[in-house]
């Protein structure tokens, strides 16, 4: 593992710690056998798995997005995309739900078929977004904002302000919302599943493939890239295509969640997907970032808003502490980034002198 | 005199010309709104500036307002036209511009659901200078010159969600939280105060906290589940908004475990009191918004009559499981379904 996410994993642990000792315990009754028996309230498995249901939107998101801030771009339009990919996936789910017009299609056509819409339109959004990038070689901040009031535009137009819900509950309940006890406590497995599944081909992608290297390439430096005959604007196509399709994937965990999708969701969250690619160590400069620092970014800022509830602190200042420990979250993350750097160099210095030593 | 000065002298002419009608069009416009209090007007413009498109309840409101239109329209003899001007979501900075648009277009009479009252406040007050009739219909702006409210009473609002909580919880120690929404809207502050000040009356009871969110389904729910689960002595909720609701996360909840009394019985609500999950709801009368607002827009400009009660308050009437399938009707007109 690399030092820096390891500077993430140690604020994260640091975070664990203060929230286990201060949030204290409750006592819990066992619906089963009637006993009551002490828990504690941030480390307990129900806690937890709320935790990563709540991080699993935002950090599949925000591995899109480092993909694209590697490259030196920027997708303002995620949210807007989660919200277009959800509204498409909700109409389609709608049509064969227990009210629709398709109700009693098999669900071996209808979950394949949902993952497919809001994947798809993720992804065609996505694609759009590197179209305009690429083509008309305008800055992907202007692009992505005029396509994130588009996207939402047309979600609007397609919902007409509807909410959609009465999904097949062979996606609900069947899939994304699979229940596993453990205890006495009901456990909701695959959002977390899906997020680990997507960071692991991130991880590998991002380390081991050839068109991974090949956007760090393109982030480090765009002319030499071009010049050493690598194929620019495809690889710039294909991250922003991942980006969309990272929040289509997003969508449809929301969809098979919260069971209802209407042309207000994913509101605001192109900024908490940003914020959580920064944290995790990407480089609004380009050249730099991980997927694994995405996820573990996204855990943060998500850990911090569960904390203002374990602690009870009063809600009107938690944007506040929200905002104060990002700040403080990415600067133990400089301060650890440079002394890492002053290390390097030290042992740079130090070998150059044994050299110099054996001349 | 060379053709570029007699251009000159043309486009200043030209710009005299115009700026000369812009003040004669502006100082005739108290004559028009003047002769259409006094009924001489034939065709009548109202509009109606919610304060978001994605919210349902708004779109029922709009119904209400064109059926009221359509209705007037015959029964006065004139036409009355209903514009719909609302942002697509929450913006009051919006809301002031589309007030500033209608005023500009000769609108006779606006009604407005304010996401901020002190934004909208000034240009409520400059529209009625101008001589249009400005109402305001679900959220108030009491510090305007808007000549009435129109909506449901917020504070007794949370008084009546509270009191009936209290009664579903019953005798025995009950904690209880409440969804606070977005924290800036004065409506909803209205409604915790009340809900607050009712829950005083119970010594049994402990207010666990309120806990605010963005007013949108799957992150009001994410909230709560979270709030929940923290919290797992919380035996009820005392929703003064109810977005939650919308989606369907809340339904795994072992029915009657926790008691929930909730604002509005929007259709994706009804689930919820149907599976026992939610005891009851209080229905928010949205088609009734347009359709009143309309009516008294009509009584002011038209017929030059004052509304009887400056605060008109709407009824919030109780919905349960028996009133599942007459609302779910209800809606299917709302939303012209």
């Amino acid at each position: 593992m690399r030092f820096k996410e390891t500077g993430l994993l140690g604020v994260l642990l640091a975070l664990g710690l203060v929230l286990t000792i201060s949030g204290g315990s409750l006592q819990v009754r066992d619906s089963n056998t009637g006993t009551v028996h002490t828990v504690n309230k941030f480390l307990r498995a129900d806690n937890l798995d709320i935790l990563a249901k709540n991080t699993s939107f935002f950090a599949i998101m925000a591995i899109g997005a480092t993909f694209v801030i590697i490259t030196g771009g920027i997708d303002l339009s995620v949210g807007a995309v989660y919200c277009l990919a959800a509204v498409c996936g909700a109409m389609f789910l709608h049509h064969f739900g227990p009210r629709g017009e398709g109700a009693g299609a098999s669900p071996w056509l209808v979950v394949p078929g949902a993952i497919l819409v809001c994947v798809g339109a993720g992804m065609l959004c996505g694609l759009i977004n590197g179209l305009g990038v690429v083509l008309l070689r305008v800055h992907p901040f202007v692009i992505t904002l005029g396509t994130m009031a588009i996207y939402r535009g047309v979600a609007f137009v397609m919902t007409k302000a509807q909410a959609f819900t009465a999904f097949p509950p062979q996606f609900t309940d069947g899939l994304i919302r699979y229940k596993i006890m453990w205890g006495d406590t009901n456990l909701y497995p695959v959002p977390l599943i899906i997020m680990l599944g997507v960071t692991v081909f991130a991880v590998w992608f991002l380390k081991h493939a050839v068109n991974g290297r090949y956007i760090f390439a393109v982030g480090g430096n765009e002319q030499a890239a071009l010049f050493s005959g690598l194929p620019v604007k495809a690889i710039k196509l294909k991250v922003y295509a991942f980006s969309g399709m990272t929040a289509g994937i997003a969508a449809m965990i929301m969809l098979g969640y919260y069971g209802s999708a209407s042309s207000d969701a994913g509101k605001g969250y192109e900024l908490d997907v940003i914020a959580a690619a920064v944290v995790g160590g990407a480089s609004l400069a380009g050249g730099r970032g991980t997927a694994l620092g995405a996820l573990l970014g996204a855990l943060i800022i998500q850990m911090i808003g569960n904390g203002i509830v374990i602690l009870n602190i009063d809600q009107n200042y938690s944007q506040i502490v929200i905002g104060a420990v990002i700040v403080l979250a990415v600067l133990l993350d400089r301060i650890n980034s440079t002394l890492r750097e002053k290390r390097l160099a030290r042992a740079a210095q130090s070998a150059r002198l044994s050299r110099q030593d054996e001349t | 005199m060379t053709p570029l000065h007699i251009l000159r002298v043309l486009g200043l002419a030209g710009l005299a010309t115009l700026f000369a009608t812009g003040c004669g069009k502006s100082t005739n416009q108290p004559d028009s709104q003047t002769s259409a209090k006094s009924g001489t007007k034939s065709e009548y413009t109202f509009a109606l500036v919610a304060k978001s498109q994605s919210n349902p309840v708004f779109q029922a409101a709009r119904v209400g307002a064109e059926d009221a239109a359509a209705g007037l329209s015959k029964k006065l003899g004139v036409k009355i036209t209903v514009l719909w001007r609302t942002p697509n979501e929450d913006d009051a900075q919006k809301q002031v511009e589309y007030i500033e648009q209608l005023v500009l277009q000769g609108a006779d009479g606006i009604s407005v659901s304010c996401s901020e009252a002190e934004t909208l406040a000034p240009a409520i007050n400059r529209a009625v200078d101008q001589g249009v009739a400005v109402m305001c219909f679900d959220s108030d702006a009491p510090a305007s010159k808007r000549f009435c409210y129109h909506g449901t009473d917020d504070i007794e609002c949370g008084h009546i969600i509270m009191r009936e909580l209290a009664a579903v919880l019953g005798p025995g120690k009950h904690v209880v939280a409440i969804p606070g929404g977005n924290q800036n809207a004065r409506n909803l502050q209205n409604r915790i105060k009340g809900a607050l000040d009712e829950a005083a009356n119970y010594p049994n009871i402990t207010i666990r906290g309120v806990y605010y969110s963005k007013e949108v389904p799957q992150d009001a729910a994410a909230r709560i589940e979270e709030v929940q689960t923290a919290n797992p002595d919380i035996d009820g909720w005392g929703m003064i908004g109810s977005w939650s609701l919308f989606t369907d996360a809340l339904l795994k909840w072992e029915p009657g475990k926790v008691k929930i009394v909730a604002m509005d019985a929007l259709p994706a609500e009804l689930p919820y009191l149907t599976k026992g999950v939610v005891q009851k709801l209080y229905a928010q009368q949205t088609y009734r918004w347009g359709e009143r607002s309309v009516e008294l827009l009509a009584d002011k400009v038209i017929l030059g009559k004052n509304p009887a009660n400056v605060m008109d308050y709407s009824e919030l009437p109780p919905v349960t499981k028996d009133d599942v399938q007459q609302y779910e009707q209800n809606w299917k007109k709302w939303l012209r379904q």
